[in-house]
């Protein structure tokens, strides 16, 4: 048990010294970072189907038909938010709880702008 | 199934009863492509974790008699340690698994996961909570060599800080189970560990503490002493082969004052005074080897389960060097009470020189009937083999068998016996290898 123990320490170590090595290898820029554009509420509200789909979040914009098949629950749950400011939405999932920090990274990915105040 | 098997196998359910909760809460899908496969394993790695790490830290606690449900303190301890290790290595592999699961987003998005950019406070007390774990673990596991045991026994502490870490960071993100059941599984284990803690630190220890005073040090061999204690106030109560954390309060002492170290006492159940031979194994036990008489001791205790309360069936014991001491009490004990017995004892020392208590077990033997010595030098005989066993002890399959000694020994010892055809359940050992 001292040995797997011991193995599995180095190997923590191994894999997050890996993946921040690749990260900072990387050239690509995180998509986030290009996001200068500004949407109003009225334009959000035009993409409002799971295959066109825009949502307002906490003062950003996101596309999200990209990340829709990849989401835990079924695609319709997503899918009411679809056109809206969906703040809401992301701080009260199932049981009333907001999504993990891990759930608001990820996120990031998909945005396109700010929201207009 | 014995009863201390059942009240064992009643921890093993407690500790992954969040686990348990956990897997049948998850929501349809959960499994349903790689990604979300490896974020619900994410979860319940850290559920199934955290609740092992809190039934250890429950069964940490050393509370006298406790520990006899469940087979004695060393029994419980080798739980502790299983319940340590696997919840170590499930919350090594929780914010992996994670930050895997989150790189189906994007490789920024994993590491986001683990080094989130802002609002990751809660992020942050997982990392403290398992950072923590990490330091306090290493010297169990001799992650850097040979822990020293004062210094093991401080890290250790760091436990409870990793504990509240890993409460809050647990409170602030749990969201697989519904409430209000999260957060009553969360508060029962963390409560149930707060009252080991304050039961065994405080209202315990007080409970079980005696003073005693040094009446006399006999020198069985150069490198071993057997103190003669006389209690100050009340006096402990114990049965053959348990044992007690002493702590020498003679200021003289090189090294040791005030430290508690675990040691079997060596005297009979009902004698005057309480014996305990200590040998020189390490800097606090070589120490104690000059403890002036006149001086005080605290003993803790008492502790273990290795002989059990009946003990009509025939018996045989092996005994290594200094790990004779629970054997030499029983011996003590059955000559006071002097009924006929079925025992046979297998001494294995390196040479007659080195035979610790040799006159007076044999004395004692002839005044027991039913009871055998059989010396083994390792000189003569060489390691102990089925071969010796079986010559001296021909029925050994179908008697109780006890071992105390070295890890080797102990390890030959089980070899041999459980080789010779003894069922496992019937071998009893004590191990002093509490690291």
């Amino acid at each position: 048990m001292k040995k797997l123990c011991y193995s599995a320490f180095i190997a923590f170590w191994s894999s997050i010294a890996t993946l921040l090595a690749v990260q900072v290898m990387a050239t690509d820029s995180p998509a986030g970072e290009q996001a200068t554009a500004t949407f109003t509420l009225e334009e959000v509200a035009a993409h409002a189907s799971a295959n066109d789909c825009w949502a307002a979040i906490a003062g950003g914009v996101y596309d999200l038909p990209p990340y829709l098949p990849k989401h835990p629950t079924p695609p319709a749950i997503l899918a009411a938010w679809c056109g809206q400011e969906a703040t809401e939405g992301m701080r009260t999932k199932g049981y009333g709880r907001d999504h993990s920090p891990m759930a608001w990274e990820m996120l990031e990915a998909y945005r396109i702008g700010d929201l207009a105040e | 199934m014995t009863k201390t098997m059942i009240a064992r196998a009643l921890l093993w359910v407690l500790a992954l009863m969040p686990l348990l909760a956990a897997a049948i809460a998850l929501p349809e899908g959960s499994f349903r492509n790689g990604a979300a496969a490896l974020s619900s394993l994410g979860r319940l790695t850290a559920i199934g974790g955290l609740g092992m790490f809190l039934v250890a830290a429950i069964v940490s606690f050393r509370i006298p008699g406790f520990d006899r449900v469940f087979g004695g303190l060393t029994t419980l301890w080798q739980t502790h340690h299983l319940l340590g290790a696997w919840a170590f290595l499930l919350l090594l592999a929780h914010p992996l698994l994670l930050a895997l699961a989150a790189t189906d987003i994007s490789l920024a998005a994993g590491v986001a996961v683990l080094l989130p950019k802002s609002g990751g406070t809660a992020t942050w007390l997982g990392w403290g909570a398992l950072l923590a774990m990490m330091a306090f673990l290493a010297p169990s596991f001799a992650f850097f060599g040979r822990p020293h045991y004062q210094r093991w026994k401080w890290l250790h502490r760091l436990s409870g800080v990793a504990a509240v870490l890993a409460l809050a960071h647990t409170f602030m993100l749990a969201r697989t189970l519904p409430e209000p059941w999260d957060t009553l599984m969360w508060v029962t284990l963390a409560a149930a560990a707060l009252a080991a803690l304050g039961y065994g630190l405080v209202l315990s220890r007080r409970a079980n503490r005696y003073r005693y005073q040094v009446a006399e040090v006999a020198r069985p061999a150069n490198n071993v002493v057997e103190l003669s204690l006389v209690p100050e106030g009340r006096a402990l109560s114990y049965q053959a082969g348990q044992f007690v954390y002493l702590s020498p309060l003679d200021p003289g002492l090189a090294a040791g004052c005030g430290e508690e170290h675990p040691y079997t006492l060596s005297s009979a159940p009902g004698e005057p005074v309480l014996r305990i031979a200590i040998k020189d194994l390490g800097d606090a036990s070589r120490a104690i080897q000059t403890i002036a008489t006149g001086t005080e001791v605290r003993i803790t205790g008492p502790y273990g389960a290795f002989f059990p309360d009946r003990d009509d069936a025939p018996e045989l014991w092996i005994a290594g060097g200094i790990g004779i001491t629970p054997f030499l009490a029983r011996t003590r004990a059955l000559a006071q009470r002097g009924r006929a017995v079925n025992i046979q004892l297998i001494y294995c020392v390196q040479d007659q020189a080195r035979t610790l208590f040799g006159e007076e077990l044999t004395r004692l033997a002839a005044t027991i009937p039913g009871f055998v010595i059989t010396l083994h030098y390792f000189y003569r005989d060489g390691p102990l083999d089925g071969d010796f066993v079986r010559y001296h002890c021909p029925d050994v399959s179908s008697r109780q068998v006890y071992v105390c000694g070295p890890t080797p020994l102990l390890d030959l010892a089980r070899q041999v016996v459980l080789g010779a055809g003894l069922p496992r359940a019937r071998f009893h050992s004590e191990e002093f290898n509490l690291l």
